[in-house]
């Protein structure tokens, strides 16, 4: 088995135990708990045994099995608006189908923490959840994050929070607090961590042996599931010899990398395949994205550690992407943009989600006009299959990347 | 032996060919609707131009692709988007241009180019029509007039309405509003072009609003409209009687740059749309 089907294979492994796991929970009488991915303290759940899922996972992976559809009209059979975030409608929808997910069954939560405030939408989305479930919501406060950081207070006051939430973890599944055992799976998560840095890092080469946007998105998906578990430093420790194994072949996501370029916004999952066929066909190769660090802005410094656990969950809780001011956020663009060496920002704006679409066409303004960085702003929905124009998306696309060749063509 | 080539334009609602001599004239010319068949309204159009220059079909030497039909012509040797052909075609047209508005069937397009005619900068209306040439179309047709006459009778209005809603499903509805209401139509149709000129404007915005300003697509015919964006920009812009034919021009002028032995940005493979 070569090194890129070992990683494909573990991963593919580890979801299914997972999954598994979620199907068994009914029997097995684990607790199961519901979180978001953003920021999210699955280390401390880990603690006391609770089963994690993530409904923002499970929405993604109906759009990608083509099921979102289906599911979004049975939320809006209900009343929920067209202009409602397509996750929650999906997960709304995955409740009302017996929580039949493509990967089998899902189990009902016991406790839904709400880890992430900056998203107005994740609160009501679980205020809902436990509206219809009658299971226990707790609400972290996360505060906003207006310069890098986050303030002394600040990791205070997300502590006294995790100390209230390791209380009711404890009184749900019965399980005792063991704060020894928290080190244990923070340095999990940091060893992880400290991989997947490496392999954004590689996308720095010419060519990147790897597409830091559409590829990414699968890459991380141990580090969003799995965080905290051996199987998932495991996964990456694989992952990163497979890229470094590419590198040293020249070998990239595309025939012949003809543009480098940073992604904003999450993908359109219903029709990911062909989004992703827009670009390729011109060459393009993304070399950083913003949306492969909406599970931990770890490339950034942010780290689990086993030394400080709790104030390194609070830390990380407050350094999720979309919990970063547009002025933070901007920065980042361009140190990618330099760093990672692109040609362009592609900035893919989610019609059914503000915590991502707001401050995007600011982006675009800042960066086109004012810094002179070629940039494409092209709009769908990360759910909603109703909002993808293939002939439009691919129009601007094809505008874009054909006066870019053009400019390189006369020397401009 | 003389040179020709052509720029075939299959849009969403018209289809337009252009034959351009080796000079950069024009030879000749068609336009038609592009109703199902992209194939036939291309075919057909391109053997009217052919006619109209009096030429024969294999004297044209390469024929560049635009339009959202652009990958379905069948005599197409390459493509180039609409974005790119209309940003050439109105710089050829109107040199001094650094900024196009184009209101086609379903797009509007603000575009900005450098002195080369380059593009440097697009944006476009988002996926439903509102504000488009589509809509026009369907308020005449509510009103019981040609869609000729909307323009003309626009500049008539003694109290342009302020409509905000340019929704293309709901124009009926909205109009008829008016009408009940006693406003009259000509009062109701400057309202209705202020309110498209309005959102157009709010596009070229996004890309720089740098004149010289040149008005491109079908749209552009509508004396109302030219009158509505002027009057909002404060700023004359340019027209040309060719305006529908901007984009064939643009695809025909980089036929003729291709012909001339130049390069031409290779269309990527074709993956099927």
């Amino acid at each position: 088995m070569s090194d890129e089907d070992a990683g494909k294979a573990l991963q593919k492994r580890l979801l299914g135990e997972y999954y598994q796991s979620l199907g068994d929970a009914g029997r097995s009488g684990q607790k199961v708990a519901y979180l978001f991915v953003p920021g999210n303290v699955v280390e401390l759940l880990r603690c006391f045994d609770m089963l994690p899922v993530y409904p923002e996972i499970n929405a993604l992976q109906c759009g990608i099995k083509k099921m979102a559809g289906d599911l979004i009209l049975r939320a809006e059979n209900i009343g929920y608006s067209s202009d409602v975030c397509g996750y929650v409608k999906n997960d709304i929808g995955l409740m009302l189908s017996d929580r039949q997910s493509p990967f089998g069954p899902l189990p009902k939560p016991d406790l839904l923490v709400c880890n992430y405030s900056g998203c107005n939408t994740f609160v009501k989305w679980f205020e809902a959840l436990a509206h219809f479930y009658g299971a226990e919501l707790f609400v972290l406060d996360i505060p906003y994050l207006r310069e890098r950081g986050p303030s002394t207070a600040d990791i205070e006051y997300v502590v006294a929070q995790l100390e209230e939430l390791a209380d009711v973890c404890a009184r749900t599944s019965g399980v005792p607090f063991d704060r020894e055992r928290l080190k244990r799976v923070t340095s999990l998560s940091y060893a992880a961590e400290k991989l997947w840095v490496d392999v954004l890092h590689a996308a720095r080469s010419r060519p990147s042996p790897f597409d830091a946007y559409f590829e990414a998105v699968f890459y991380m998906a141990p580090l969003n599931i799995l965080r905290g578990t051996e199987g998932c430093v495991e996964y990456y420790r694989l992952l990163l010899e497979e890229l470094v194994s590419r590198q040293k072949e020249g070998r990239g996501p595309v025939p012949e990398e003809k543009f480098r370029v940073v992604v904003e916004g999450p993908p359109p999952w219903p029709h990911f395949r062909s989004f992703w066929e827009l670009f390729k066909r011109w060459g393009v190769c993304a070399v950083a994205s913003t949306y492969s660090k909406v599970g931990g802005l770890f490339d950034q410094g942010v780290f689990h550690d086993p030394a400080q656990p709790m104030e390194s969950i609070a830390r990380y809780a407050m350094n999720s992407y979309t919990n970063w001011n547009l002025g933070l956020r901007l920065d980042l663009l361009r140190q990618y943009l330099r760093e990672y060496e692109a040609d362009a920002l592609i900035i893919h704006s989610v019609k059914s989600c503000r915590s991502f679409s707001v401050g995007q066409a600011d982006f675009r303004d800042v960066l086109a006009k004012e810094e002179g960085v070629p940039t494409l702003m092209v709009e769908s929905d990360l759910a909603d299959p109703r909002y993808y124009s293939e002939a439009q998306l691919k129009n601007r696309i094809d505008a874009f990347f054909e006066s870019l060749a053009h400019r390189r063509l006369v020397g401009g | 032996m003389r040179t020709y080539v052509a720029g075939a334009d299959v849009g969403s609602t018209t289809a337009k060919v252009v034959i351009l001599d080796g000079e950069g004239d024009i030879a000749g010319t068609s336009l038609g609707p592009t109703g199902a068949s992209i194939v036939e309204a291309a075919q057909r159009r391109f053997q009217e131009a052919v006619k109209a220059a009096g030429i024969d079909e294999h004297e044209v030497e390469f024929v560049v692709g635009t339009g959202y039909g652009r990958f379905k012509i069948p005599f197409g040797h390459t493509q180039v988007t609409e974005i790119s052909c209309h940003a050439r075609g109105a710089h050829h047209l109107f040199p001094g241009t650094r900024t196009i508005v184009d209101i086609g069937g379903q797009d509007t397009k603000a575009i900005s180019v450098n002195e080369l005619g380059d593009v440097a900068d697009f944006c476009m209306n988002d996926k439903c029509a509102a504000g488009t040439g589509r809509f026009l179309e369907s308020a005449a047709l509510t009103l019981g007039l040609p869609l000729e006459e909307i323009g003309p009778v626009s500049l008539r209005a003694a109290r342009p309405l302020r409509i905000t809603n340019v929704c293309t499903v709901f124009v009926e509805s909205e109009i008829m509003s008016h009408m009940m209401k006693g406003e009259t139509v000509e009062d109701i149709l400057r309202g209705v072009h202020n309110a498209i000129a309005g959102r157009s404007i709010s596009l070229l915005r996004r890309v720089g609003i740098n004149p010289e300003i040149s008005f491109t697509g079908g749209v552009s015919r509508n004396v109302g409209m030219v009158r509505a964006l002027e009057d909002q920009l404060g700023l004359r812009v340019n027209v040309s009687p060719l305006s529908q034919f901007i984009g064939a021009i643009g695809a025909a002028l980089f036929a003729l740059e291709r012909a001339r032995g130049g390069k031409l940005v290779a269309a990527p493979v074709e993956g099927g749309t």
